[in-house]
C-alpha cells in the first residue's frame, strides 16, 4: 500500500479561462522536500491552496485529489487539521496577540519541542512581543512555526522565504532540512532557485501552458528546464545559477 | 504588552470594586434623597437593568469584533442596535411584544451585514473597510426607517417612541433578565475560548486548525444579536459601550478571549450605570437621555485614551 502524503490524479487548476495547471499525476510521500517553481501568476499558490483544501473563489478544480487514502473532500476540518498545516503567502493580524499565545493557539497536535522549534528559526527571543509588532520577516518566521507546530505530517508553505535576509533565508534552508523529523514531508513554493537547489529533495515545475515537470531536484534543475519555466536564460557558475 | 496574570488579577478586582463604587452611589444618590422605599421600589430596578443593559452592550461588541473580526465592530455603529430599535417600534405599532420585535429586528440587521460581508470575509479574510461601510449603511437605514416610523407614530405617544433611538433607562424594568442573560453569554465565550481565539486568527486560519468556522460564526451572530436586542428592549439604542470597552480592555493589554469575556462586562455594567447616574442628578429635575450622556463625556475620555496609547 502507498504510503503517499499526498496523492493527485490528472488534476487540473483553471483560473480565468487559463489552465494553471493540467493532468497533473503527482505523490509526495514522508521525508521529501519538494518545492515548486514557475512564473508569477504560473498558478503556485493556487495549487498550494487546493493542496490544502481552502477553495479560492473562481478557480475550477478537475481530477483526483487524496490525502493519505482518502479523498480530500472526505476529511472532516479536525481530521484535516491533524494531516497538513498551510502557511499562506502572507498573514494580516488585526488583534494584538502574543507570538506566544499565537503559538499555543496552532497547536493541534504537540508533537514538537517548542523551544526547539522557535531556537531553530531564531524567534525564541520574540515571544511575548504582540504579533502586531513584527516585521514582517519575524512574522514569517513565526508562521513558519506555527506551521510547525500545528504537528501536521504534511507542510505547506506558499513562499516562506520572501522576506528573509540572506543569513535568514540560510537558517531555514537548515531548519527545513535538518530540524524536522523525517516522517513529515514539504511542499514548498519559492523563487530563488540556489536556496531551492540548497533545500529540495524534489522539484515541481509549473510551465506557462500549465503543463508540469517533476523529479529528483538535483536531476531536474537544469539550464533547459529553467529556461522553460521562466522564459530566460540561465548560467550556472560554480554551483551558483544565474539567470540573465 | 500583555498583562501578567498578577496584573490581570489586579485589573479585575479593580474593577469589580469600580462597579461595587458605581452601584452604591446610583443607590444613594437621585432627586429624592436617601430614603430606602424610593431605592427598593425605584433606583435599584433601574441600576440593575443599566448594569445588565451595558454589560450586554459590551459582549455584544466583543462578539461583533469576533464575528467580524475587526476591533472597530460594534453593534450600534454597524446597525444592529438600529434594526433592533425599528423592530421595536413596529412591534410597538403592531402590538406584539417588544422583546420580541428587537429581537427579530436586530437579528435581521446582524444576518443582512453578515451577508453583505459574506463575500469579503470569503475571500481576504480582512473585510474592515468594506464592512464598516456596509454596516454605517445598513446604520443608516435602519436610522432612515426609525425615522418614518416616528413620523407615522401619533403625537401623543412620540416622546415614548423616541425613547428607542436616543437612549434611555427610565423604564428599564427587566434587569434580572439582562444581568442572567449577560452570564449565560460570557459563560459561552469562556467554553468557547480556544475556537474563538482561533477564529481572531482568520477564518481560513481557524479551518485549518479544525475549527467549524461556520457554526461559530452563527453562534456568535446569533449572540450578539439576541444580546443588542435584550438591551435595546430594556434602554432603547445605546451606542459606545460595545465599541469602548472592549477596545479600551485590549489597550490596557487584555488579549484572550476569556479575560475580555470576563472583564468586558463588569467595564459595560460599571460605565452604563455611571453615565445613568449622571443623567438623573446632573440637571436636576430634568432627566437626560442616558445615550447622549455617555457619548457627551465618554467619546472625549476614549480620544484621549487613543492618543495616550499611541504616544
Amino acid at each position: 500500500m502507498s504510503t503517499a502524503l499526498l496523492r493527485a490524479r490528472a488534476l487540473g487548476l483553471a483560473a480565468a479561462g487559463r489552465d494553471l495547471v493540467r493532468q497533473l499525476d503527482w505523490q509526495v510521500e514522508p521525508g521529501q522536500r519538494w518545492c515548486v517553481i514557475g512564473r508569477n501568476a504560473a498558478g503556485k499558490s493556487t495549487l498550494l491552496r487546493a493542496l490544502a483544501g481552502v477553495g479560492e473563489r473562481g478557480v475550477a478544480q478537475r481530477g483526483e485529489l487524496h490525502w493519505q487514502h482518502r479523498p480530500q473532500r472526505d476529511w472532516p476540518a479536525t481530521d484535516a487539521a491533524t494531516l497538513r498545516a498551510f502557511m499562506p503567502q502572507q498573514v494580516v493580524d488585526r488583534f494584538p496577540i502574543t507570538v506566544a499565545r499565537l503559538l499555543e493557539l496552532s497547536v493541534v497536535r504537540a508533537r514538537h519541542d517548542a523551544r526547539a522549534v522557535l531556537a531553530g528559526l531564531d524567534i525564541d527571543a520574540l515571544a511575548m512581543r504582540p504579533v502586531l509588532e513584527l516585521s514582517g520577516g519575524e512574522r514569517q518566521r513565526v508562521a513558519l512555526a506555527q506551521c510547525a507546530l500545528q504537528g501536521a505530517p504534511l507542510l505547506l508553505l506558499d513562499e516562506p522565504v520572501a522576506f528573509q535576509d540572506p543569513a535568514h533565508q540560510a537558517q531555514v534552508a537548515r531548519w527545513l532540512s535538518n530540524s524536522l523529523p523525517s516522517d513529515l514531508a514539504l511542499v514548498i513554493s519559492a523563487h530563488d532557485v540556489n536556496w531551492i537547489a540548497r533545500t529540495a529533495t524534489h522539484v515541481l515545475a509549473l510551465l506557462p501552458d500549465g503543463s508540469c515537470e517533476q523529479g529528483a531536484a538535483q536531476a531536474i534543475l537544469t539550464a533547459g528546464l529553467l529556461e522553460r519555466v521562466y522564459g530566460c536564460r540561465w548560467r550556472e557558475i560554480g554551483g551558483v545559477w544565474i539567470a540573465d | 504588552m500583555p498583562l501578567s496574570a498578577a496584573r490581570l488579577a489586579a485589573l479585575a478586582v479593580v474593577m469589580a470594586a469600580a462597579l461595587l463604587a458605581v452601584v452604591a452611589a446610583a443607590l444613594a444618590f437621585g432627586s429624592a434623597g436617601f430614603d430606602i422605599d424610593m431605592i427598593r421600589t425605584l433606583r435599584a430596578p433601574r441600576v440593575a437593568a443599566a448594569a445588565g443593559v451595558g454589560a450586554l452592550l459590551a459582549l455584544s461588541g466583543l462578539a461583533m469584533q469576533s464575528l467580524l473580526r475587526n476591533p472597530l465592530a460594534d453593534p450600534y455603529v454597524l446597525g444592529t442596535s438600529g434594526g433592533a430599535a425599528v423592530g421595536a417600534l413596529l412591534a410597538l405599532m403592531f402590538g406584539i411584544t417588544i422583546t420580541a420585535g428587537a429581537a427579530a429586528g436586530a437579528l435581521a440587521a446582524g444576518g443582512l451585514l453578515l451577508w453583505l460581508a459574506r463575500r469579503a470575509l470569503a475571500t481576504t479574510d480582512d473585510a474592515s473597510p468594506r464592512l464598516i461601510l456596509a454596516g454605517a449603511m445598513l446604520a443608516a437605514l435602519t436610522g432612515a426607517m426609525a425615522s418614518l416610523l416616528l413620523a407615522l407614530t401619533p403625537d401623543q405617544r412620540l416622546r415614548g417612541a423616541i425613547f428607542w433611538l436616543v437612549g434611555d433607562l427610565s423604564g428599564a424594568a427587566d434587569g434580572g433578565a439582562s444581568l442572567a442573560a449577560a452570564a449565560v453569554f460570557a459563560a459561552w465565550f469562556v467554553w468557547r475560548e480556544r475556537a474563538l481565539d482561533r477564529l481572531l486568527l482568520g477564518s481560513v486560519a481557524a479551518h485549518l486548525l479544525g475549527e467549524p468556522v461556520k457554526r461559530l460564526r452563527f453562534e456568535l451572530l446569533l449572540g450578539a444579536s439576541l444580546a443588542a436586542a435584550l438591551a435595546v428592549a430594556s434602554a432603547g439604542a445605546i451606542g459606545f459601550v460595545g465599541l469602548v470597552i472592549p477596545h479600551a480592555l485590549r489597550l490596557a493589554g487584555v488579549q484572550r478571549t476569556r479575560d475580555l469575556a470576563l472583564l468586558a462586562p463588569l467595564g459595560g455594567a460599571a460605565l452604563l450605570v455611571a453615565a445613568d447616574l449622571l443623567a438623573r442628578t446632573v440637571a436636576l429635575p430634568i432627566e437626560l437621555p442616558v445615550g447622549a450622556v455617555m457619548a457627551l463625556v465618554g467619546a472625549p475620555v476614549f480620544v484621549w485614551f487613543l492618543a495616550r496609547g499611541e504616544r
